[in-house]
């Protein structure tokens, strides 16, 4: 009898018990539940940035870059996150630049888009890092092929835009440069999207009766207008890339290129200045716009899902002529370089 | 499909509560949770609309305002042309010596300069009269092919606003490249006295507008404003680029037909709203999106407040629900445990406490149980009665039956001169009512009974001349059990009558004992002519049978007699053959003959058996 009553003791604690449990564990459910709604609307009025990104280019506050910053800033905008530009001298060596990228890196970027240096294997790039970090490079040619290079990049075909030069000199001279001279400037330090420009450019005039008079590739430095002045007279002088679009601009103001045309690749309100003036005959730029809310829309998704490939883009560049520079579908791009 | 739902009512019926307790906190909980939900619901969807109303009205305010602002510029630029015109134009001839209109040009344009690009007047053939600042003309600029040019000598009497552009007039040293937006009229130059047509130019920085706009697009919500003409040409919006581009989508051509007001409308698959304000003088239209997702991101702080708030009430309520259903329900549980432990067995102590309803309900329940225990106390003495009446009622329906045999054969033995005989069979008579009478006991031993059975056999046999025999084959271990009083005399009696009575010397009556796996069995076996097998099955539960010879006492009485002192699980077996015999067994269970034991049976204490009175006492063995 004793025992039916103990058992009957022990089911009803166990009861009482069980139903405790179940109170006690509901309760701490609710609990846990609000503060994760705390810590939800918590973290959201701290309104947290995507990211930092740090932008590393040659000679970053040459007015060639406007568009490109333009393009960066309105993506960063678009897309929540945190962009600088990293203030840098005219040119890096591939070893100053992995020096400000590490830099950039220890003081908290996020993700890097970089313009390789002249030299910089770009291959070596990631396993340089102090850590690992979303890479984007801009500026050099994306794959020819279509290949997803590693790390990936934005910018323009240089080849593509070499040739695009060259047919457009042929066009004005229908399509036979017999008896002409040209010197050609590309200030390429070892870059190798000039190198790609001037191959591309060599390749199309090539058998079209062209003497090449001179072709100057080394870095312009003081006095650079009179060095160029200083070259052989020619017919026609062919800037492969802005800064020496700018010099054979400055020095055909100045009446030094004796009478040559210049034919060139730039993206600075002066290439755009030079063609205005009528200085330059023919000028390609490059969408820099695009290489800049490419490349930091890419790394901000990169940012936003650990797991999303970063993709190849290959932007595309304008001819323009004087008489269609102020046409409105030109007009987009000198707003972003004029920013 | 009725399986199916069988089932499924089955598990409902399972999930319902059993507990009182249980019940109410369900109850109370599920109620709270629903108006806690309906509540949450409602709040959030007032509190959803309140702030997409506030946004919108912001947004008009904002967008009010900006208007205004930017119809102040245009009204200064107008002011700044009309000035050119009417006070400088119109007061000077373009041939004037000192050339007045060049300083009165200066004039205005130093003091706007912080608004202005630049002013020009050109004739009607597009050359250059006056320009300030003072600044290089491009090489052939041809200004009539230039929108604001065409504009303005299409209708001479209006003044025209272009939408931004390049200025692309003069030689800027520093090779940059300005946006603005030109204000051009047509106007009447004095060259030489002669009136000549004319277009003023007046370049105003379209910085200033700028500034304005990405003033008010400053804060990065999703929700942005921009303005176009009344063509859907964008004039400024913060994507600019990226709609030029292909990146981004606006819905400016449409929009630059909405009337000025609040619009709803759905773009590539987005819900908005869109707020269209004009702008004075130039019909360009301020246009103000707001995408839901505004609203969304502006709610969904509030969404997940209203949430933890719900959950916070839920934790509070959870809480009070268990006090005030314990509250509830631990006066219930409390009598509910006292019940159930009166059945178990505890005593009557049924609790009386909490409200009123639960004490009267106590007070009910310990009245009732205190009745029934009484009852069964009545009806357990009034059986104990009954038992002990029926009994002495059998007993005494043998007595008379007895005694009138005995006298009878007596009376036949003295007849017949048979004096000894007679004194034997008196003794014998004698003895059998001592056993008989046994001091009005009814549990003798089962010595005794065999001594009375003895002396009945005597006492019959010299009644039937010895025409058969009888033979006592019995354990004397047995001897001291206790058994009930006269059992064997009316099986023997019944073996006489029915079985070896009518045979001549061959008849045979075997009484045995024996003790068997805790219990005591006596048979009487004769060598009769037997029974048929229903007869058998009949013997001992037809009641109302009626005998064919003897007493009348049968089978029946002595197996109710037997399974009334000692249960249902004694009494009589009879096995029986034709033309082979009869064997009779009494099964009783073997207890000691002793005082107490004699005194606890004949109180009506069975052992065993369906009447057993359950666990007051037990029956001493003393073995």
């Amino acid at each position: 009898m004793a025992e039916k009553i103990n058992c009957r003791g022990e089911a009803k604690l166990l009861k009482m018990n069980k139903s405790k449990k179940i109170f006690v564990i509901t309760e701490l459910v609710l609990a846990g539940l609000i503060i994760l709604m705390a810590f939800i609307i918590f973290q959201e009025k701290r309104g947290k940035a995507l990211g930092k990104i740090s932008v590393i280019i040659q000679d970053s506050d040459d007015n060639q870059w406007s568009a490109f910053k333009y393009g960066l800033k309105m993506a960063a905008r678009d897309k929540g996150a945190e962009m600088f530009v990293v203030s840098t001298g005219k040119i890096l060596t591939p070893e100053e630049q992995m020096e400000v990228i590490n830099g950039e890196i220890d003081n908290g970027a996020d993700a890097v888009i970089v313009q390789p240096a002249p030299g910089m294997d770009t291959k070596k790039l990631g396993k340089r890092l102090k850590k690992h970090v979303p890479v984007m490079l801009v500026g050099r040619t994306v794959s020819r092929d279509g290949r997803v290079g590693s790390p990936p990049g934005v910018g323009p075909d240089n080849y593509a835009m070499g040739q695009a030069l060259a047919e457009e000199l042929l066009n004005d001279y229908n399509g036979s440069l017999k008896g002409k001279t040209l010197g050609v400037m590309a200030e390429m330090n070892g870059s190798v999207a000039v190198a790609e420009r001037l191959e591309g450019f060599e390749e199309a005039v090539e058998g079209h009766g062209a003497k090449l008079s001179w072709r100057v590739t080394e870095s312009f430095g003081e006095g650079e207008s009179n060095s160029l002045a200083g070259q052989t007279k020619v017919d026609i002088v062919v800037a492969l890339d802005d800064k020496s679009l700018t010099t054979a601009g400055a020095c055909g103001a100045a009446n030094d290129l004796h009478g040559a045309l210049v034919y060139g690749i730039g993206n600075s309100t002066e290439a755009v200045y030079y063609l205005d003036t009528g200085v330059a005959e023919c000028l390609i730029i490059p969408d820099d716009f695009n290489i800049g809310y490419h490349s930091l829309t890419e790394v901000a998704e990169k940012l936003g899902f650990y797991f999303y490939g970063m993709k190849n883009k290959k932007v595309s560049y304008r001819v323009i002529r004087r008489e269609e520079l102020f046409h409105p579908e030109n007009q987009e791009i000198l707003f972003a370089i004029s920013q | 499909m009725g399986e199916v739902k069988d089932k499924r009512w089955g598990y409902i019926r399972k999930l319902k509560p059993k507990e009182i307790q249980s019940t109410i906190m369900i109850a109370f909980s599920v109620i709270s949770i629903f108006i806690m939900l309906f509540l949450g619901i409602v709040l959030y969807f007032r509190i959803s609309a309140l702030t997409r109303q506030e946004t919108v009205q912001d947004t008009q305010k904002l967008m009010e305002q900006t208007r205004e602002n930017l119809e102040d510029y245009l009204v200064s630029m107008r002011q700044i042309s009309d000035a050119v015109y009417y006070n400088v134009i119109k007061e000077n001839d373009l041939s004037g010596l000192g050339n007045k209109i060049q300083s009165g040009m200066n004039l205005i344009y130093e003091a706007n300069r912080d608004n202005l690009r630049s002013i020009a007047i050109y004739n009607n053939y597009g050359s250059l009269m006056e320009a300030e600042p003072v600044a290089l003309q491009k090489e052939d600029p041809d200004v009539t092919k230039q929108d604001w040019y065409q504009k303005a000598m299409a209708k001479v009497e209006n003044m025209h606003f272009s939408t931004p552009h390049i200025q692309n007039l003069f030689d800027d040293a520093t090779q940059r490249y300005y946006w603005v937006i030109s204000l051009s009229r047509v106007v009447e130059l004095n060259d030489h006295g002669t009136s000549v047509k004319g277009v003023l130019l007046v370049d105003m920085d379209y910085s200033s507008i700028t500034r304005m706009m990405k003033q008010i697009n400053a804060p990065n919500n999703g929700q942005y404003y921009y303005l176009c003409d009344n063509t859907g040409k964008i004039i400024y919006h913060m994507q600019q680029m990226q709609i030029g581009n292909g990146f981004f989508h606006e819905n400016n051509q449409a929009v630059a037909k909405y009337k000025d007001g609040v619009h709803s409308e759905t773009f590539e698959g987005e819900s908005r709203e869109v707020v269209v304000d004009t702008v004075s003088y130039t019909g360009w239209k301020l246009v103000g999106v707001i995408p839901d997702s505004t609203f969304t991101h502006g709610m969904f702080n509030i969404r997940y407040f209203i949430v933890m708030l719900i959950l916070l009430m839920a934790m509070m309520l959870a809480v009070i629900n268990r006090v005030v259903s314990e509250r509830i329900s631990s006066p219930i549980l409390k009598l509910d445990d006292s019940v159930r432990g009166y059945e178990a067995g505890d005593k009557p102590e049924i609790y009386i406490g909490g409200p009123q309803e639960i004490r009267h309900l106590g007070c009910s329940i310990q009245r009732s149980y205190e009745q029934i225990d009484q009852l069964m106390r009545e009806i357990v003495l009034e059986q104990n009665e009954r038992r002990k009446s029926e009994l002495d009622a059998l007993q005494s329906q043998i007595n008379p039956h007895f005694l009138y045999n005995a006298l009878d054969s007596i009376t036949w033995m003295i007849e017949g001169e048979r004096n000894d005989d007679a004194v034997f069979m008196i003794s014998e008579l004698a003895k059998l009512f001592r056993i008989s009478l046994s001091k009005g006991r009814t549990v003798i031993s089962v010595k005794d009974e065999l001594q009375h059975a003895q002396s009945y056999m005597n006492i019959q046999k010299i009644r039937y001349k010895n025409t058969f025999s009888v033979r006592f084959d019995v354990d004397e271990s047995i001897d001291l059990y206790c058994t009930v009083k006269l059992i064997l005399q009316p099986l023997l009696e019944n073996a006489i009558n029915y079985g070896v009575g009518s045979m001549e010397d061959c008849g045979e009556i075997t009484v045995s004992g024996r003790e068997e796996n805790g219990n005591v069995i006596l048979s009487v076996k004769d060598n009769g002519m037997g029974m048929p097998e229903e007869e058998v099955e009949n013997l001992l539960t037809d009641h109302n049978r009626v005998p064919a010879h003897g007493s009348g006492v049968g089978l029946v009485n002595v197996n109710n007699r037997l399974q009334i002192l000692f249960g249902k699980g004694y009494g009589l077996t009879v096995e029986s053959e034709l033309d082979e015999g009869t064997t009779v067994s009494i099964c009783i269970p073997a207890l000691a003959f002793t005082e107490e034991n004699r005194k606890l049976l004949e109180k009506g204490y069975s052992f065993g058996g369906e009447n057993k009175l359950s666990g007051r006492s037990e029956i001493a063995q003393d073995e």
